[in-house]
C-alpha cells in the first residue's frame, strides 16, 4: 500500500506513506537545518497510530499547516479513502 | 448590505498563493475547488482549503469556496470538509432552484451537525438553461448574489467570447433577475491582466449596467476595480445633499422630502445612501 499527497513546488510539500517493516520517518527540506526539527515533530505527531510504515516528507518551504494538511491527505489515502 | 466590488479567485491547490491571499483588500476571496484543479488533485484540494480557511489570515475579506457543480461526483464532499470553515458557498453552473435545493438540504444537515448558522450561496449560471431559470435561482433563501459565466454560454450558442453581442442582454437578465429579489448583481472577470484601463473600463460599465462587483483573477486588479465602483465625485456631491434634505425632513416631520424646489422620491433617498456607502469604504 502507498499514498502520496502534495506537489513538489514552492511553498508546498510532497508526502509519500508506504508499507514497511518497523516505523521509518524521512524528512528533507530547502531549509533542513531552521525547520528539519519541526518539521519531524509534525509528522511525528500525525502518524504516531501508525507502525509498520515509511513516511517519506520533501519540504519545499511549506508553512506548518500546508505540512499538516498535505499528511491528512497521504494519511486518509493510505486508509483507503479516495475520491 | 456586504460590498462585493471584488471577488479575488485564488487556486485551492496552491498553497503559494493561498497563503498570501488575504493581503489584497479584495472584498472577498475564492478558494477554488472547481476549474482551477485538475481532476486528480480535488481530494487533496480540498483539504488543503480545509486547512487554509483555518491559518491564513484573510484580513477584511469574505471568505468564500467555490465548490464543484452539482453535475460532478465532488460537491457533497466538497461541502463536507469546507462548510464550517468559511462564510459564503460559491456554487457552478447551477441551472434551477432543484439544483439549489439539493445543496440547500446538504449544506442544512452539515450546518446542523457542527451547530453553525447558515451559509449563504451565490450561485454562478453558465448555461443558456440556467439564464432562463435565473429569476427561480435569484429568489431561493440561500442566494445573496447572482454571478454568471460566459464560456459555456457562448459554447451553447457557438459563438466566440469576444463577439458575442448577446452577452450585454444576458448582463441585463442577470441584473434584473437578481435586483428582482433584492438580490447583489455580480459580473464576471476582465481576464486581461495586464491592461489595467481596459479593466477600468470594463469595471465601470459593470457599475452602471447595475453590478455590485466583478471577479478578479490578479491582485493588481483589486485597487483599479474598487476605484472604478467608487462614485464620482458628483454622485457624492448629489448623494450628500438628498441624504442631508430626507434627513432634515424627517427631523421636522415632514412627510414629503424636497431638495431646491424639486420633490424627492424615497427610491431616490435610497439610491443616494447606497452611494454614500460605496464612497465611505475608502
Amino acid at each position: 500500500m502507498m499514498a502520496e499527497a502534495g506537489k513538489r513546488e514552492k511553498g508546498d510539500v510532497y508526502v509519500r506513506i508506504e508499507d514497511a517493516e518497523g516505523r521509518e520517518i524521512v524528512v528533507s527540506s530547502k531549509l533542513m537545518i531552521l525547520y528539519g526539527d519541526a518539521i519531524r515533530r509534525t509528522v511525528e505527531e500525525m502518524t504516531s497510530h501508525l507502525n509498520n510504515v515509511r513516511v517519506v516528507v520533501e519540504d519545499f518551504g511549506a508553512l506548518d499547516f500546508v505540512i499538516r494538511a498535505r499528511l491528512e491527505a497521504a494519511l486518509r489515502k493510505y486508509g483507503g479513502e479516495g475520491e | 448590505m456586504r460590498l462585493r466590488r471584488t471577488r479575488l479567485y485564488i487556486p485551492g491547490n496552491n498553497p503559494h498563493y493561498v497563503e498570501s491571499a488575504g493581503l489584497y483588500g479584495a472584498d472577498a476571496v475564492i478558494l477554488d475547488l472547481e476549474d482551477s484543479v485538475p481532476l486528480d488533485q480535488k481530494f487533496d484540494a480540498r483539504i488543503l482549503v480545509k486547512y487554509s480557511l483555518q491559518n491564513v489570515d484573510m484580513g477584511r475579506s469574505e471568505k468564500w469556496v467555490r465548490i464543484n457543480g452539482v453535475d460532478t461526483p465532488f460537491w457533497e464532499k466538497d461541502l463536507k470538509e469546507v462548510l464550517p470553515f468559511c462564510d459564503v458557498i460559491n456554487l457552478p453552473k447551477v441551472e434551477s432552484a432543484a439544483d439549489l435545493n439539493r445543496v440547500d438540504d446538504v449544506m442544512g444537515a452539515i450546518e446542523e451537525e457542527h451547530g453553525i448558522e447558515k451559509r449563504p450561496v451565490v450561485p454562478i449560471i453558465e448555461t443558456i438553461r440556467g439564464l432562463m431559470r435565473a429569476e427561480e435561482i435569484a429568489a431561493h433563501p440561500r442566494v445573496v448574489a447572482l454571478a454568471w459565466g460566459g464560456e459555456d454560454l457562448t459554447a451553447d450558442l457557438g459563438i466566440p467570447r469576444g463577439k458575442a453581442l448577446i452577452l450585454d442582454h444576458v448582463r441585463g437578465h442577470i441584473v434584473l433577475a437578481a435586483k428582482a429579489h433584492g438580490k447583489q448583481a455580480l459580473d464576471t472577470v476582465y481576464s486581461n491582466v495586464s491592461d489595467m484601463e481596459g479593466l477600468f473600463e470594463y469595471a465601470r460599465r459593470a457599475r452602471y449596467m447595475g453590478f455590485d462587483g466583478i471577479g478578479v483573477i490578479h491582485p493588481n486588479q483589486v485597487e483599479v476595480v474598487h476605484r472604478a465602483f467608487r462614485p464620482t465625485d458628483e454622485e457624492i456631491e448629489e448623494a450628500r445633499r438628498i441624504v442631508q434634505a430626507a434627513e432634515e425632513a424627517e427631523r421636522e416631520g415632514k412627510a414629503v422630502v424636497s431638495l431646491n424646489g424639486r420633490m424627492i422620491d424615497r427610491p431616490v433617498v435610497e439610491r443616494a445612501r447606497k452611494i454614500l456607502r460605496y464612497a465611505e469604504v475608502e
